[in-house]
């Protein structure tokens, strides 16, 4: 077994999404469920945001899909 | 439901570029109006969307964060029909991560959840001034301080092999094992064996309430998030995830009590993953009781 101990930056860094899909799936469900909830004109019910949550445990999970997000990320960003 | 484009009635707060109804506003977060005006425009990062940049509204003494998006993508139809669609989603919820980021590393922010929208500038306006105060404290309260992910793992192979030197009752049992006849001892380690499951679900409990309690002294907030994934990964199961709010001059510390606990228990098969740093989304809520 390695070290019992890492620290992993999470810097919105597409660099280090490429290699560690776990801070894809860890940036997500903080987004998407977490901040303080302000009753928008429009805003995603709680249930909602659980079942989006759901698909995209599944998307992530697959590598490719996770490289994917980041490409298409990249390409908004040009 | 949203019922159509009978919504804008104050034309006064329509910015000029974009007068038209069928742009909505996507809301990041919020901040104090001498904070958002040290960002220079030019410098910030991408928007949600494309087309938009990024831009400050302000209500008195707070400014909310916002770029327009196409209400036909962000109205409740379009929204929910674009979510089911993961990785439209995925990369949207990146970009607002990306950008809330951006501000919570430079300035105290209130950190809105993703999919915050409105349909009018004045919407915003509104909102920054009835929950003014609330969104005072809670810029005060994340001031100076970052949020730190710390996920739990424990290898149940390492943890199984040496539970019996960590459980006194186990020790016990196989010291009077040792001692017993062949007959009495085959009954013994029978019973070990089924303890030692029991006994290692107990360690992992007391270790992970020593996690939280040790760490949780060690910075300003602590909350128990929901384990994502239970599968396996390299390092052993995901047992926990606790989110902790820290004031970034004591993150040396906090961190090496945290690689303190993580070595002191490496008998117990622990690791232990510190992520961060996040903007505050577990800290930004309303309730002032965060401390357990």
């Amino acid at each position: 077994m390695s070290s019992p101990f890492e620290q992993v930056l999470i810097n919105g860094d597409v660099e280090q999404l490429e290699t560690a899909d776990l801070s894809l799936l860890e940036t997500l469900d903080h987004v998407l469920s977490k901040g303080l909830v302000i009753a928008g004109e429009i805003t995603i019910s709680v249930a909602d945001i659980e079942l989006i949550f759901v698909g995209l445990n599944v998307l992530v999970t697959s590598v490719e899909t996770a490289k994917k997000v980041v490409r298409e990320r990249q390409t908004g960003n040009e | 439901m949203y019922g159509g484009p009978n919504q804008p009635t104050d034309e006064s707060t329509v910015p000029n570029e974009q007068p038209d109804s069928s742009r909505a506003y996507y809301v990041y977060c919020v901040a104090e109006t001498e904070a958002a005006k040290q960002f220079a425009t030019h410098s910030l990062p991408q928007a949600i969307e494309d087309d938009a940049a990024l831009e400050w509204v302000a209500a008195g003494d707070l400014s909310a964060l916002y770029s327009r998006v196409p209400l036909t993508s962000y109205d409740e139809v379009g929204l929910a029909e674009h979510l089911s669609d993961a990785t439209w989603t995925a990369v949207r919820a990146m970009r607002h991560e990306q950008v809330v980021e951006y501000f919570a590393k430079r300035a105290s922010v209130v950190p809105l959840r993703f999919g915050t929208i409105y349909l009018e500038r004045s919407g915003i306006e509104r909102m920054l001034a009835e929950r003014a105060n609330e969104l005072k404290v809670i810029i005060e309260r994340l001031r100076g301080r970052e949020e730190w992910g710390v996920n739990v793992f424990f290898d149940r192979t390492v943890l199984l092999e040496s539970i019996t030197s960590i459980s006194a009752r186990l020790k016990e049992l196989a010291s009077d094992a040792a001692k017993a006849s062949p007959g009495q001892s085959y009954l013994l380690q029978k019973k070990i064996d089924a303890l030692k499951v029991d006994e290692a679900r107990a360690e992992i409990v007391r270790l992970t309430g020593e996690i939280e309690q040790t760490l949780g002294e060690a910075s300003e907030g602590a909350r128990r998030l929901r384990v994502l994934k239970v599968e396996a990964t390299e390092y052993g199961e995901l047992k926990a995830k606790f989110a902790f709010l820290i004031k970034r001059v004591a993150f040396d510390e906090f961190r090496a009590a945290a690689e303190h606990l993580a070595r002191e228990n490496q008998a117990s098969g622990v690791r232990l993953e510190l992520t961060g740093p996040w903007p505050a989304y577990n800290f930004a809520t309303e309730a002032t009781n965060e401390e357990k």
